[in-house]
């Protein structure tokens, strides 16, 4: 037994401490803990951690295999994303005890806050006095035993999973129902009651799903397929576009849910023009090797930086709503190219992992997939906090998609129309995510750079949250990002520009006296060289692509990403469907069209007259419409298209 | 975007280790707040004086603010009694004894380039940039001796990190009323709104201070603190845990959804409320609290002299 007194080393080393009495098989002591956050997080061995006195937030969070006991109390996130092992806590915990556990157990011998047991997937959350309100929200399953009364809004949301109420119950939740016990599960509760050696000689009753909210009532069947590049076409009111959309909702009787990215016309790159005559290089000439374009991005608080051989990083999409054969390709495409890939939601894949040389580890709400093994093999973990696509709401799989693997992965019930929260559960303010941050630094020993995405909304607010939560970089995603589901409208008409989201982002920055002290990745509809140049220009450090390498290995641009019958084995998880698509040639395909970006961003950094992209500034770009111009506070030159105009028919 | 703690010794007395006690609660959850710290403290109540402090800011321009603030005090006969510079703050003693809501509304338009933090016969306000600790070098916060109080400390994410937007927040135009405040309040422009056509005054775009004039409109209305509180969880929407304290009382809040943090600690010699456990703990370290986390839409006050 090996005592660590918390009033003489700190928390961060404690817990290095922790886990080399793990790696030894030495159970661990810990004294005048005084309710400090973190204590044990990351430990995957399976020792005992004695908490002789409360403990803070996120006590055991982010563990597999270890035991812990608290003497007193414990904080917010009690167990956070635990796997298996346990934690007993004598007295009450706080708010999101037992938060997305995936088959841990916790006993919490008191009483327990608010949201307890929030997206946990498998595991037992015991409370043996009462719970507070909306125990079991969201839950996808596992149980919760409260042997005190329920609280309000038991089961709110939640889609699958029991929770046995001994007391009262409260006011049900959405979704909920209270239905019988079967006797087996007595037995079953019988049996953990005794092996934590909790007398109770009541009985319970039962809160589970009542069917609803896990499929949409009706399904959104394919009518006919309008190419994208027709459906976003100029138009007038009663094109075919919108008169295939009144119909399909005359049909669904709901909103629709489609993929790909909003196809309003809205500025963007293609409305900025560089300022100079460019001078193109020679035939033959090797611009890549005369300019500067590697480019480190988050090493800002001591990790290790991802490592761009240009500055150029694959945009998040999750295996989920692409196939594990694309997430290979693109993954294959990243390292040929010395670039880094983005898991998206929904976990990480060994072939994904083996396939990308760089890899960021992206956490959402629902915390499907999310887990500490994946988070240490990662080169990086991301907090999302939305998308550009649909900022401000969660990700959605369609049940074609949610099939039996992939809801083993994510923790989830097979065949749901899987709607991912839209926000953390422990993340509700400035406040929470800088306790966040710190707890997944403290689970991977301060090594990995933790980045957040932001969709852009408030983006002006938002950054100087992300500047001042102390983050390693930004991925900032304008409203002309894709997705693979999202409601239509939504796509359309929330949000803001990309072009405008870096301003936005920029001018925060510049107001709390920030310029230049936070990486930012642009993203959304970024589709060449070219518009990249031209966001490095504007400021951004780096861009990403998404949509632009699906088509690079083979996207027909159907719209049709939320059904899951994607024709070329992309958008889908059928084993027949994706069978058509042959991940070593689109990898090759993706990689090719990634060296003809290099090659841009080389000629056009050199044709305007710099040897490094780290010099690009405002001072190259024109705006061509008044829209951009009064976005960008770029001089307004309308002339320059015509001269882009005749620059691009010589080129031709 | 912040920490909160509050403190209130039970025996009525004013000669408890106040600042020290909330120094130490604070530095405790410094990390949800690293920018600014702020203190509400009340010591003994004094017999027909104001005690008023104003944030003058340095050199030459606090000069000039000094200035206006004297010359504005003696055409409000309000008589200085004692008067002191103290870091960025001006701070006088006056006699005063007509309407206290018109005198500080008075006070704020004094100077151009001053600030009324408090005024009030016992609470005395004191926040500035940096830590708990800084906050204590500057002001001396440990030596002061009272029966309660409030403290803040403040992540400055929507605006740069000025003295001015530090909590606690003084409920402009009442005397002895402040407020700290974790949460955002969503209705702000409506209630706002609503409080400015009855005539009161807002100094900030805080919601801190809506939800400071709030209660305090509410308890010149001759409403019990108890009362407003209550009325308050009905009236303001968004995430909010926040405490306030008078004169002799001192009472939490929380919303409906319970989004932000609060715990609370009770002997039979003092109560003590904070975002998080670690700060009740540092009052007594090594020692495990039998602590209490307040449920949502729920509200407490508790009275010095009981």
């Amino acid at each position: 037994m090996v005592q660590i007194d918390l009033s003489d080393v700190s928390v961060r080393e404690a817990n290095e401490l922790i886990r080399k009495c793990g790696e030894q098989g030495e159970d661990v002591d810990i004294l005048n803990p005084d309710a400090r956050h973190h204590i044990g997080v990351g430990l995957t061995s399976p020792i005992t951690v004695n908490v002789r006195g409360s403990a803070g937030y996120f006590c055991a969070g982010l563990t597999d295999a270890a035991h812990f006991k608290v003497e007193s109390n414990a904080g917010w996130g009690l167990g956070d994303n635990m796997y298996t092992g346990s934690v007993v806590v004598g007295g009450n915990a706080s708010a999101i005890a037992g938060v997305a556990i995936r088959g841990a157990e916790i006993v919490i011998r008191g009483n327990m806050g608010s949201r307890a047991g929030q997206v946990m997937k498998a595991g037992t959350l015991f409370c043996g006095g009462n719970a507070n309100f909306m125990a079991g929200y969201m839950m996808y399953g596992g149980r919760i035993i409260i042997l005190g009364d329920s609280g309000e809004r038991v089961g709110e949301d939640m889609s699958a999973g029991e929770i046995y109420v001994g007391g009262k119950i409260g006011a049900l939740g959405a979704a909920a129902e209270i239905t019988d016990t079967a006797s087996d599960e007595i037995d079953s509760i019988r049996e953990f009651l005794d092996r934590y050696e909790i007398t109770y000689t009541g009985g319970f009753q039962k809160v589970v799903n009542n069917g609803a909210n896990l499929r949409y009532a009706a399904s959104e069947t394919q009518i006919r397929s309008i190419p994208f590049f027709s459906f976003s076409g100029k138009s007038d009111y009663w094109n075919p576009k919108v008169q295939e959309d009144i119909y399909t909702k005359s049909q669904i009787g709901r909103y629709r849910i489609r993929g790909y990215g909003g196809a309003r016309q809205l500025p963007h790159f293609s409305d900025i023009a560089f300022r100079k005559d460019l001078v193109m290089p020679e035939a033959g000439e090797d611009v890549v090797s005369k300019v500067e374009m590697r480019i480190q991005i988050g090493g800002k608080h001591g990790a290790k930086p991802l490592d761009l051989s240009m500055p150029v990083m694959i945009a998040p999409m999750s295996f989920g709503a692409i196939s594990r054969s694309t997430k290979m390709a693109i993954g294959m495409a990243s390292t040929l190219a010395g670039i880094a890939e983005n898991t998206g939601e929904g976990g990480m894949s060994d072939a994904q992992r083996e396939a990308a040389t760089q890899l960021v580890f992206q956490c959402l709400g629902g915390r499907l997939g999310w887990n500490i093994h994946d988070m240490k093999r990662a080169n990086g973990l991301e907090i999302y906090i939305s998308q550009g696509a649909k900022p401000g709401f969660g990700g959605q799989l369609m049940a074609n998609k949610v099939t039996k693997e992939l809801a083993a992965i994510r923790g989830i019930p097979e065949g749901i129309d899987l709607r991912s929260p839209s926000r953390h559960p422990d993340i509700l303010g400035g406040d929470d995510l800088l306790i966040k941050i710190e707890e997944f630094r403290e689970a991977t020993g301060y090594k990995v750079p933790v980045s957040v995405k932001l969709g852009a909304g408030r983006i002006r607010d938002d950054i100087k949250i992300a500047y001042k939560g102390g983050l390693d970089f930004v991925e900032l995603d304008g409203m002309q990002g894709s997705t693979g589901a999202g409601g239509s409208e939504v796509m359309e008409y929330v949000g803001i520009p990309t072009v405008a989201a870096i301003i936005a982002a920029l001018d925060g920055l510049e107001e709390i006296g920030a310029a230049g002290e936070l990486q930012i990745v642009l993203m959304g509809g970024i589709k060449d060289g070219v518009d990249a140049v031209k966001a490095l220009c504007l400021g951004a450090d780096a861009v990403a692509y998404g949509t632009t390498t699906l088509i690079a290995g083979g996207c027909i641009a159907c719209m049709q990403c939320h059904i899951g019958n994607c024709p070329v084995g992309i958008a889908t998880q059928d084993p027949e469907h994706e069978a058509r698509y042959h991940p070593k040639v689109e990898a090759h395909n993706i990689h090719r069209f990634l060296e003809g970006v290099r090659w841009q961003i080389a000629a056009l950094t050199q044709a305007l007259g710099h040897d490094s992209v780290k010099d690009l500034c405002r001072d190259d770009l024109v705006a061509l419409t008044p829209e951009t111009a009064a976005i960008t506070n770029l001089p307004y030159e309308p002339g320059y298209r015509t001269r882009n105009e005749s620059l691009q028919r010589k080129a031709g | 975007m912040c920490g909160i703690a509050g403190i209130m010794f039970k025996n009525g007395r004013t000669d408890h280790e106040t600042g020290v006690a909330l120094i130490d609660m604070l530095d405790g959850c410094q990390h949800r707040g690293p920018d600014s710290t702020g203190f509400a403290l009340y010591g003994e109540e004094l017999e027909n004086e104001l005690r008023l402090r104003f944030l003058v800011g340095e050199g030459a321009e606090a000069d000039d603010s000094v200035v206006l603030i004297k010359s504005a005090l003696e055409s409000h006969n309000a008589e200085i009694v004692e008067d002191e510079r103290v870091g960025n703050t001006y701070q006088a003693l006056v006699t005063f004894d007509g309407d206290l809501r018109d005198f500080a509304y008075a006070m704020e338009h004094a100077a151009p380039d001053a600030k009324v933090i408090s005024i009030g016969q016992s609470l005395d306000i004191i926040k500035d940039v940096g830590g708990a600790h800084d906050v204590d070098d500057r002001f001396n916060v440990h030596d002061f001796k009272g029966s309660h109080g409030l403290g803040h400390v403040r992540l400055a994410t929507e605006s740069d990190v000025r003295p001015e937007s530090a909590h606690p927040f003084w409920a402009t135009g009442f005397s002895d009323v402040a407020i700290v405040h974790n949460g955002q309040i969503t209705n702000y422009w409506k209630m706002r709104r609503r409080l400015e056509q009855r005539g009161f005054e807002f100094r900030t775009d805080n919601d801190s201070e809506l939800v400071a004039v709030y209660l305090a409109e509410k308890m010149a209305d001759g409403v019990a603190l108890r009362d407003a509180l209550k009325t308050s969880i009905e009236d303001l929407d968004g995430t909010f845990s926040f405490l306030v304290s008078t004169k002799d009382e001192i009472g939490y809040a929380k919303d409906n959804l319970a989004a932000k943090p609060m715990v609370l600690y009770e002997n039979d010699d003092l109560i003590a409320i904070a975002s998080e456990e670690v700060s009740l703990n540092r009052l007594f370290p090594g020692h495990a609290l039998n602590t209490k986390e307040p449920t949502p839409g729920s509200y407490q006050t508790w009275s010095k002299s009981t």
